[in-house]
């Protein structure tokens, strides 16, 4: 299969931005470097292509009712105009993907990870024949930005979107414009900053682009790529599919449980308590304090030099100037401020354990004229 | 006398007497990325031509690093230590890595000039 591009592929190429393979899609991982991007995000404002993810819709009458049986949060909550952080959960309790459910008035929107998009269309095409559902995935025909940072707000008024700007979080709204077409405009993202994220239709993707690129010369906006954006994430403390977690994983086991609603009629319900009740491991946060870069299956050791673990995700953190990283741990040690080593290199490195979030989130919410409330997690 | 490299993208200059700077090629820089870790020898180990004598990470990868030519390390760049962007802001000068005791300065010759090694980066791509 050969890779895919973005609509605005060619924008990214002629900045020279440095381009890689990531799930298929050629993507850029940093326009100048990831760290000087990843550390614009919080300072002021950063402006990231993710238009490799998938929308999935769903329609018809028994869309709540086959959704609130497929996805693991309290879909039957949602209000319109809301949205939830939600798992595609296998019938053993394995996390199939993890996304953000989108009520609209006439549909439900998915947008999911680019890797997982046509599994989780797969999947919930098999689940779906006893519902009176519509599922449709249109990944091909929208782009997706996220305009990510305290700047974003201000940016996003400076273009015709007032209505957009005031937004509270989790909430979108749709939006016609005289230039970019229909947008579906959410206050949300993954990088622990205030923020948006867009969806429209391709034809208009460049333009959008280039217009908020120009508005955000007067408030610092830095092009960000898929570099900046995992470490902007790790840092919120927020999961990635695939590295985090996969199917082999319960959602206890990353401390999602917060997105399983339980006690309703959902397709992993059974196996969910026994998950719970056999917990062995957990996903915790971690900061080195012996100078050294934890990656990808690195083992964790206690004082002792017992194996308790493995590292899932590494960084730099160029925000904290500091090293940090996560993984599964034993339950023992998944709490705050745990003495751990890691092994690098044969060497075994202090380091102790860190909640999630890393630092203190900008996320806001609330919202609407002037209810505005920083959230600390 | 000016720098030679290796095809493993080290460069090795002779400053005298058979004592020289070794650091990674500007190429390098640009293809590793942002430099965040440098595990770099003690002052006194020694090394064969082509031997690893350390690890250069960036936020995406890790590295080795070779010695272009053989010898004793007599110092270690502690500014790269504790700022290791200083390889990406100036990998061919002030972000050399350590200074090496030639065991036999003849070793330079199996490496290419300048113009020879910006060629073979060129053809490799």
């Amino acid at each position: 299969m050969s890779t895919k591009k973005t609509v605005l592929y060619s924008l990214h190429q002629a900045k020279g931005a440095k381009i890689i393979d990531f799930a298929g899609w050629l993507m850029p991982v940093e326009y100048t470097s990831m760290l000087k991007e990843a550390a614009a995000v919080r300072k002021s404002v950063g402006l990231f292509d993710v238009s490799h993810m998938g929308e999935i819709f769903v329609r018809g009458p028994e869309s709540e009712k086959f959704l609130q049986y497929i996805c693991s949060n309290d879909v039957k909550s949602l209000k319109e105009g809301q949205m939830q952080y939600n798992l595609l959960l296998n019938a053993q309790a394995g996390i199939i993907d993890d996304f953000m459910l989108y009520k609209a008035r006439d549909y439900f929107l998915l947008i999911v990870n680019a890797a997982g998009c046509e599994k989780d269309y797969a999947w919930l095409k098999s689940k779906s024949s006893g519902f009176r559902v519509e599922i449709k995935n249109q990944s091909e025909n929208f782009f997706l930005l996220a305009l990510q940072g305290r700047k974003s707000e201000e940016i996003l008024r400076q273009l015709e979107l007032r209505e957009a700007a005031n937004l509270g979080y989790m909430h979108f709204g749709l939006f016609s414009t005289a230039g970019f077409g229909s947008l579906l405009i959410s206050r949300s993202g993954y990088s622990g900053e205030d923020g948006f994220e867009i969806l429209g239709e391709n034809k208009f993707a460049a333009l959008l682009w280039q217009s908020l690129e120009k508005a955000g010369r007067d408030f610092d906006l830095w092009l960000c790529g898929l570099g900046a954006r995992d470490i902007l994430r790790l840092e919120a403390g927020y999961p990635l599919y695939g590295v985090d977690m996969n199917e082999e994983n319960n959602p206890y086991e990353v401390s999602l449980g917060w997105a399983v609603k339980e006690g309703k009629n959902f397709i992993a319900s059974e196996n969910l308590t026994q998950a719970k009740a056999w917990l062995e491991k957990k996903r915790i946060g971690f900061i080195m304090q012996e100078r050294g870069f934890a990656r990808a299956h690195y083992p964790i050791y206690n004082a002792a030099g017992r194996l308790i673990g493995e590292v899932r995700s590494g960084a730099y953190s160029p925000n904290l100037d500091k090293f940090i990283g996560s993984g599964f741990v034993a339950l023992d040690y998944a709490q705050e401020n745990k003495e751990i080593f890691i092994e690098i290199r044969k060497k075994r490195l202090r380091a102790l354990t860190k909640k999630f979030p890393f630092l203190k989130l900008g996320v806001r919410k609330g919202g609407g004229d002037g209810k505005k409330v920083f959230a600390n997690s | 006398m000016g720098k030679r490299f290796s095809q493993t993208h080290e460069w090795v200059e002779i400053e005298n007497n058979n004592r020289a700077r070794v650091g990674i090629s500007d190429y390098a820089q640009k293809e590793l990325g942002d430099v965040v870790f440098l595990e770099l020898p003690e002052v006194g180990k020694e090394f064969t031509q082509g031997e690893q004598f350390g690890t250069i990470e960036s936020t995406k990868s890790v590295s080795e690093l070779y010695l272009p030519v053989g010898g004793k390390i007599l110092a270690v760049n502690q500014k790269v230590i504790d700022n290791p962007a200083l390889v990406n802001q100036s990998a061919e000068q002030d972000g050399w890595l350590v200074e090496v005791e030639l065991e036999d300065a003849s070793q330079i010759n199996s490496l290419l000039g300048k113009e020879d090694y910006l060629k073979f980066v060129s053809q490799a791509e």
